[in-house]
């Protein structure tokens, strides 16, 4: 009785230990980024993991000089606690996502507020402008990797193209291809108010398929359309058309071949393809591909899509905004296309996803917009652990 | 009423046990002897039950709200209220007297309740009409079982016997819920804009960890009415562990979503009882069961 009581004691003592623990706070947490100006404006375009296990975030931000948008870099720990910021002066606007990643460096194009010209911006993992190199061209639009180059889709407003450009992490310009709106103003208005915000927000994209071809999701030929092409033929490969700006795709990922998952919105309605084939010659019409409907979420919701390893299997993550004003988390299996879980997040305020990253210790990262009192915009990270994930995969 | 009534029925028996006790007479002297060795020990066992004030201690600070550049220092630390809110217990008390000491095991069960507060101000520094003050409120409400090992020295042996008392106790968290009331004024409607939401209520026990110890101190004071014994006691309990579930901080969703996120903590608590024993051991003879 005499020895038992002492290991009684050390037991009850050990259950409730409960110390501070660094790796939970890292694996998982919430945090909204405040300004306590009243007319401050703050909204994210893109978040990357940077090599020391912190997150660096592209942003924008409402000027008072300008029609355009302003530039907000902000760079955060591995807890998600802001380290610094950098509201990038108002000579520079229109930034475009996502983060470009180049030999362990960040990259943004953006424009001038004055003559609208292209910019590539070289960003410091600590959040710092490195260095600007200017590109010519008008109004970026979306940008993609190649390898160690850059894809950049813009619109040549003076000729009224499409224009898709391979560039070098130099900035020099190795390949252009500009492919025509149509004609008329009717066609460019919807681009002007993506770019004012005045409007919807286009889902404009631009990247490389699993075939090797290059795509771009905008405007040719009057409708919002997913156009392949290799940068040589001045007609597209293969186009699938939109409905104007009422339908097309919100966002496609370039799997293995012509194999994609795709999500795409018609006339408010949106449709989760998790494997999509998708035919890259000749033309064909994005209402023939069907898909999920998912009315919980607003009309033409932005969807954002990320592949990602959870508990061993191959996994699509479609992120999206609810009517209900949470971000919610559709989960499929990569290999069959099934539905696998689902996962919502926010609550009270609203909330508004722009993109997610898979993070290295195997949890995802998912940053968007909440409304702080209900009013204030500003940027927040839902930072999901691994075993979160797993359980919101179905057992 | 429940507690009326225990209190009310223990005091009957105690004037019956008087009453036949005076009946009984006529010990030898060889017999007290036995009896004066037998009175060194005894056991009892009773109900109490009274009220709790808790303090919660802050360790390392959480927020889910992060402030950028030029952020006010301090805005996003909650505000503790300590011993603003009342508590309630019941506590079943077993207790071994001997020679003056005596050894008790007090399973309790306890409802604690604890507030913090946050205050959030923006304003605008090119038009002062324009500012939002948000006070969030946070009542927590926590219920324990708690398992205390206690060890009480009487200070006197006459019929009000005040006790100190000293020991260790293990907690078990039962349920918590959270309440967040939010009230504002706006000064950028036009007018000065007062308001408050309906409070939120949350299930918190998943923020809890399951289990928190703690060492108490205190004292009281037993009267001897018949053979039963009134009591009544004041401890203060100091936690010793963290009683905030850190791989669930950012767990619920309702909390994050309005800014909230649980500070390390450990609580602490004024714990007020009182109540009625009985003894365990009684004689047949006419002389008081009552320890010496």
């Amino acid at each position: 009785m005499k020895r038992l009581l002492p290991i009684l004691i050390a037991g009850l003592v050990l259950a409730c230990a409960n110390d501070p623990d660094p790796a939970a706070d890292k694996a998982q947490f919430v945090r909204i980024y405040d300004n306590t100006r009243f007319n401050a404006s703050y909204f994210p375009i893109d978040i990357r993991q940077t090599t020391d296990g912190g997150y660096l975030i592209l942003g924008g931000r409402r000027l008072s000089t300008s029609n355009f948008t302003g530039i907000y870099l902000m760079k955060v720990d591995e807890f998600g606690k802001f380290i610094s910021d950098v509201e990038v002066p108002d000579a520079m606007v229109n930034p475009v996502g996502p983060l470009l990643e180049s030999n362990g460096k960040f990259y943004f194009f953006c424009m001038t507020s004055v003559g609208l010209q292209t910019q590539l911006q070289e960003v410091d993992p600590s959040g710092a402008i490195a260095n600007t190199i200017n590109i010519g061209g008008t109004y970026p639009m979306a940008a993609g990797t190649d390898n160690s180059n850059f894809l950049l889709l813009s619109y040549d407003i003076a000729n009224k193209k499409s224009q898709v450009s391979i560039i070098g992490s130099n900035g020099s310009v190795q390949k252009t291809k500009g492919f025509n709106i149509g004609a008329g103003d009717a066609v460019e208005e919807p681009i002007i108010n993506h770019f004012l915000r005045t409007g919807k927000q286009l889902p404009f994209q631009v990247g490389k398929a699993g075939s090797g071809q290059y795509f771009f999701n905008g405007f040719y030929n009057y409708t919002l359309s997913l156009v392949f092409t290799d940068l040589n033929a001045d007609n597209p490969l293969g186009v699938v058309q939109g409905q104007q700006d009422k339908g097309g795709f919100s966002q496609v990922l370039p799997l293995e071949g012509n194999a994609f998952a795709a999500a795409r919105f018609n006339f408010g309605d949106n449709y989760i393809l998790p494997n999509l084939s998708i035919n890259s010659s000749g033309v064909s019409s994005i209402t023939d591909l069907g898909g999920n409907n998912f009315p919980e979420l607003v009309n033409d919701a932005p969807i954002r899509i990320l592949k990602t390893t959870i508990s061993s299997k191959e996994v699509l993550i479609f992120a999206s905004n609810t009517r209900s004003r949470t971000i919610a988390l559709f989960f499929y299996d990569k290999v069959s296309g099934a539905f696998v879980g689902s996962h919502y997040l926010g609550f009270s305020n609203p909330f508004e996803v722009t993109n997610l990253v898979a993070t290295v210790d195997g949890g995802v990262s998912v940053c968007g917009t909440t409304y702080v009192a209900g009013r204030f915009p500003r940027i927040c990270i839902f930072k999901l652990s691994k075993e979160t994930l797993s359980g919101s995969l179905q057992k | 009423m429940i507690r009326t009534s225990t209190v009310l029925l223990a005091i009957l028996i105690s004037f019956q046990l008087h009453a036949q006790n005076k009946k009984k007479s006529n010990y030898t002297q060889s017999s007290t002897k036995k009896q004066d060795a037998f009175l060194q020990k005894q056991w009892w066992i009773g109900l109490k039950g009274g009220v709790n004030f808790t303090q919660a201690l802050p360790g390392q600070r959480y927020s889910v709200l992060s402030g950028t550049t030029n952020y006010p220092l301090g805005q996003l630390e909650k505000q503790y209220e300590g011993f603003s809110k009342t508590g309630s217990q019941a506590t079943l008390e077993i207790t071994f007297y001997m020679k003056g000491f005596s050894f008790s095991f007090q399973p309790t069960y306890r409802h604690s309740r604890f507030r913090y507060s946050n205050q959030f101000e923006w304003t605008d520094t090119e038009n002062s009409a324009n500012s939002l003050l948000l006070n969030y409120k946070q009542e927590n409400k926590v219920d324990y079982v708690d398992l205390p090992l206690i060890v009480k020295y009487d200070l006197t042996k006459t019929k009000l016997r005040p006790y100190v008392q000293a020991g260790a106790f293990y907690s078990m968290l039962i349920n918590a819920t959270k309440s967040v009331a939010v009230e504002g004024v706006d000064y950028a409607s036009g007018g000065i804009n007062q308001f408050s939401n309906e409070p939120l209520i949350v299930g918190a026990t998943d923020l809890y960890h399951n289990s928190y110890w703690g060492i108490l101190f205190g004292g009281g004071a037993d009267y001897n009415l018949g053979n039963v014994r009134l009591v009544m006691d004041v401890s203060y309990r100091i936690g010793m562990s963290n009683v905030t579930n850190t791989s669930n901080r950012f767990s619920n969703d309702r909390l994050s979503g309005i800014g909230d996120a649980m500070d390390d903590m450990k609580l602490n608590n004024i714990v007020i009882s009182a109540g009625c024993l009985f003894p365990m051991r009684f004689l047949g003879t006419g002389f008081k069961t009552l320890d010496r």
